[in-house]
C-alpha cells in the first residue's frame, strides 16, 4: 500500500513538473509583455516625454531630444502593404500550381524549394537586397541612393512568399475532393473550379497565411535595415523615398542608447508589439472560425 | 473571350507566378554563391576575423635552403584578395624562411607588408614560443613587422632581409596572423546552438508531454497553447528588447553568450513544443493502452513507450531549432553583440555567423564577405532541411502501416 502511495506521489510531483515546463511559455509571454511595456511606458508616466509628441512626431533626433515615430509607423505600414500587394498574388498562384496543377513530383520539388526559401535567414535576404535590388532601384530612381521604400517592399515581398505559399497550399489541399468533382459535374473547367470553388472554400486558410505574412513583414528587422535607408525624418511620399520602419529604429540604436532615448526605443517596441498582438488575435479568430465551420 | 482562351490566360498567370517564386529562390542562392564563392577556402573557415598580433620568440639557427630558386619563386601562399605581390621572395637563412613584400589591404587601409612565403622544415619558426613560453604556430602568409625592436616600416625587402640576418641568438619577432576568417563566428554559433538547446529542449519536450499526455481540455491548456502561438508570432526584435531588458540589464548578464542563448531559448520554445506535440500525437493510443494494461504506470509508459516512438519527431524539432538559432540575428544583435571573438566565458560577447554577415554588409559594406558567410549558412540550412526530411519520414511509419 505504502509503495503504491509513494509511487502515486512521485507521479503527481512529476506531473506538476511537466505542467511547470509547459507553463514557461505562458510566463515568457507575460514577462516579455511586462518588461517591454514597463520600460516603454516609463517615459510617458514619468512625463519625461509627451506621448502625443512621440506618436505624432515626424523627426527622430536623439541629439536634440526629438523622438517622433509617426513617420516610422507610416513607413512600416507602407512597406508591409506594398509587400502584401506584390507578394500575396504570386504566393497564392504558386500555391494553386503546387496543389492543383503540378504533378506530384514537380509539386514536391517546388515545395522543397519553398521550404528552402523559408529557411534562408533574413540577413541574407538583406544582403541580396543590398547587392542586387538597391543598385537596381538606384538606376531607375531620381534620388541619389537606392535604399528606399521600393527596395524594402521588394525584399519583404520575397520574404513573405514562403509563409503565404505553404499555408495557402495546405488549406487548398484540404478542400474536399467532392467540391471539385461537383463543380466538374456541372461542366465547369479546371480553372473555373479552382477560382470559383476551391479558392473560396480555402479562403480562411489563405487569409491566415496572408495575416501571418503581414506579421512577418511588419516584424522583419535585419533584412529591412540593410535596404531601407533609415532616415532621421520625413514621411515617405514616393516609392524612392527612404523609410525607417519601427523595427530598424530599435535595432539601430539600442546598442548605445541610454536614459530617455533608450526608454523611447522600448516605447517603439510597444507600438510594434501592439501591431503584432492585433495580428495574432486576428489569426487566432480566423483559425477558430475555420474550426467552427 | 472564350472560356478556353480565358482559362489558358489564367493558367499562364499561374505558371508565371510559380516561375517567379522559383527564380527568386534560384536568383538569391545563385547570387550569394557566385558573389561569395571566391572567398570561401580553408583559411576563411579556420582563421579569426580580426588580425592577431603576437610576439614570437625563436632561437636563430642557420638553415640552408633545400629547394631550388624557381620552386621558391613559385610559392605565393598569400591571399590574393588582400595581398598584391610587390617584391621577392628572398630566403633568409638564420630564420629558415623566405619573405616577400606585398601590398596588404585590410578593411579600408592598404599598407606594404612583409609576408612569409616559405618555411623550411628545420626552421626555428617551427619551434616558436610566445612570451609565456607556450608554443605557437607560425605559418606561411603570416606578416612580419619587427625583429628585436627594429621596425620594418618603410624598409625595402633587401633591407629587411639584411636586418633579420644581422640579428642572432634569441629573436623577438612581431608577427601578425592575418584575419578575414570566420572561425570565431562558427564556434560562437555552435556554442549558441548548444546552450539554447540545453535550456529549451527539456522545457519544450516536457511541456509538450504535459499538453498531450496529461492535460484535460480546458482553460489552462488553451492558455498554454495561446501563449505558445503568441511566442511564435512575436518578431525577434521584440525578443531582443526583452532579452536586453531582462537578461542583459536586470540580471546583469551583460551583452553575452548567456544572454543571447537564453533569449534564443525562448524563441525556440514554441518550435520545440509544437513539433514534439505533433510527434507524440502520431504514437497510436494502442501503444499506451498496451503498456498500461501490462501494469506500467503512466510515467513509465511515457518514458519507455511513447517517447522512444516519438524520437524522430523530437529529432526534427532539434533540427528545426538549430536552423532557427543559425538564422537568428535581430535578437542576438541586441543580446550577444557583434564582437567577432570566441567567447571565453558564458559572460563574454560573441557574434554568430548571421550577425557577422549583417555586420560586414552594413558596417563595412563588404557584400562579397557577407555572401561568403552566407554560403556557409545556406549549406548548413540545406543540410538541416534534408536531415529533417529524413527524420520526419521516419515518424510517418506508424501511420503508413
Amino acid at each position: 500500500m505504502q509503495a503504491i502511495k509513494r509511487k502515486k506521489q512521485k507521479e503527481t510531483i512529476i506531473e506538476g513538473f511537466f505542467l511547470i515546463c509547459a507553463f514557461v511559455a505562458v510566463i515568457s509571454v507575460l514577462a516579455i509583455t511586462v518588461f517591454v511595456f514597463f520600460n516603454g511606458l516609463k517615459p510617458f508616466i514619468s512625463n519625461s516625454y509627451s506621448l502625443w509628441d512621440f506618436l505624432t512626431g515626424v523627426e527622430w533626433r536623439p541629439g536634440s531630444n526629438m523622438f517622433g515615430i509617426f513617420y516610422m509607423i507610416v513607413g512600416s505600414i507602407f512597406a508591409t502593404l506594398g509587400a502584401i500587394l506584390i507578394g500575396v498574388p504570386v504566393a497564392i498562384f504558386t500555391a494553386v500550381y503546387i496543389s492543383e496543377l503540378a504533378g506530384s513530383r514537380i509539386g514536391k520539388m517546388i515545395r522543397f524549394a519553398v521550404e528552402l526559401l523559408a529557411g534562408i535567414p533574413s540577413v541574407l535576404y538583406g544582403v541580396f537586397g543590398l547587392g542586387i535590388i538597391v543598385p537596381y532601384v538606384l538606376k531607375i530612381s531620381p534620388m541619389a541612393q537606392g535604399e528606399s521604400l521600393l527596395a524594402t517592399i521588394l525584399v519583404l515581398a520575397i520574404m513573405i512568399l514562403p509563409t503565404v505559399v505553404s499555408i495557402s497550399e495546405t488549406s487548398i489541399s484540404a478542400v474536399p475532393k467532392e467540391y471539385r468533382e461537383g463543380s466538374y459535374a456541372l461542366g465547369a473547367s479546371k480553372i473555373q473550379t479552382i477560382f470559383k470553388v476551391v479558392l473560396p472554400a480555402a479562403r480562411s486558410g489563405i487569409m491566415t497565411g496572408v495575416i501571418l505574412g503581414i506579421g512577418r513583414a511588419i516584424g522583419e528587422t535585419m533584412a529591412v535595415m540593410l535596404v531601407c535607408g533609415n532616415p532621421i525624418a520625413g514621411i515617405p511620399t514616393s516609392l524612392f523615398d527612404q523609410i525607417r520602419p519601427l523595427t530598424t529604429n530599435i535595432a539601430l540604436e539600442m546598442g548605445y542608447a541610454s536614459g530617455v532615448h533608450q526608454e523611447l526605443l522600448y516605447s517603439t517596441g510597444v507600438v510594434l508589439f501592439i501591431f503584432i498582438m492585433i495580428i495574432n488575435l486576428a489569426v487566432n479568430k480566423l483559425v477558430k472560425a475555420k474550426v467552427g465551420s | 473571350m472564350g472560356r478556353k482562351a480565358k482559362d489558358s490566360l489564367i493558367k499562364g498567370v499561374i505558371y508565371l507566378a510559380t516561375g517567379i517564386t522559383l527564380s527568386v529562390l534560384l536568383f538569391i542562392v545563385g547570387f550569394i554563391f557566385i558573389k561569395g564563392i571566391g572567398l570561401v577556402n580553408w583559411d576563411f573557415l579556420t582563421r579569426d576575423f580580426n588580425e592577431n598580433v603576437v610576439y614570437a620568440f625563436i632561437e636563430s639557427n642557420d638553415v640552408p635552403l633545400t629547394i631550388d630558386e624557381e620552386t621558391l619563386n613559385g610559392k605565393n601562399p598569400y591571399d590574393k584578395r588582400y595581398e598584391t605581390h610587390l617584391e621577392g621572395p628572398i630566403y633568409v637563412e638564420n630564420i629558415g624562411a623566405a619573405i616577400a613584400k606585398v601590398a596588404y589591404k585590410n578593411h579600408s587601409t592598404e599598407r606594404e607588408q612583409f609576408v612569409i612565403t616559405y618555411i623550411e622544415k628545420d626552421s626555428p619558426f617551427n619551434r616558436a614560443i610566445d612570451s609565456t613560453g607556450k608554443s605557437i604556430t607560425i605559418g606561411t602568409d603570416y606578416i612580419l613587422q619587427s625583429i628585436n625592436g627594429n621596425d620594418f616600416t618603410s624598409l625595402t625587402l633587401a633591407e629587411v632581409a639584411e636586418t633579420i640576418s644581422a640579428e642572432s641568438g634569441e629573436l623577438k619577432i612581431k608577427v601578425v596572423q592575418p584575419g578575414g576568417g570566420i572561425k570565431s563566428n562558427i564556434i560562437t554559433t555552435l556554442y549558441m546552438v548548444l546552450l539554447s538547446l540545453i535550456v529549451a529542449l527539456p522545457l519544450g519536450i516536457f511541456g509538450a508531454i504535459y499538453l498531450t499526455e496529461y492535460a484535460k481540455p480546458g482553460r489552462l491548456v488553451n492558455m498554454i497553447r495561446f501563449a505558445a502561438e503568441c511566442l511564435a508570432g512575436i518578431p525577434s526584435i521584440i525578443f531582443g528588447l526583452f532579452g536586453m531588458a531582462f537578461f542583459v540589464v536586470a540580471l546583469k548578464f551583460q551583452i553575452s553568450l548567456i544572454s543571447g542563448s537564453l533569449t534564443v531559448a525562448i524563441i525556440l520554445l514554441p518550435v520545440i513544443i509544437r513539433s514534439t506535440e505533433e510527434a507524440l500525437k502520431t504514437v497510436p493510443m494502442a501503444f499506451r493502452e498496451g503498456s498500461l494494461a501490462l501494469g506500467a504506470t503512466k510515467l513509465q509508459t511515457i518514458f519507455k513507450v511513447v517517447l522512444p516512438c516519438a524520437v524522430p519527431g523530437i529529432a526534427t524539432a532539434v533540427l528545426l531549432s538549430i536552423g532557427r538559432v543559425v538564422g537568428e540575428s535581430a535578437a542576438l544583435l541586441l543580446t550577444a553583440g557583434t564582437v567577432a571573438q570566441i567567447p571565453g566565458t558564458l559572460f563574454s560577447p560573441g557574434s554568430t555567423l548571421t550577425v557577422q554577415a549583417y555586420y560586414v554588409a552594413k558596417e563595412e559594406g563588404n557584400i562579397e564577405l557577407a555572401c561568403a558567410i552566407g554560403i556557409v549558412i545556406i549549406v548548413i540550412v540545406i543540410v538541416l532541411n534534408i536531415l529533417s526530411r529524413v527524420t520526419s519520414d521516419k515518424l510517418d511509419v506508424f501511420n503508413k502501416k
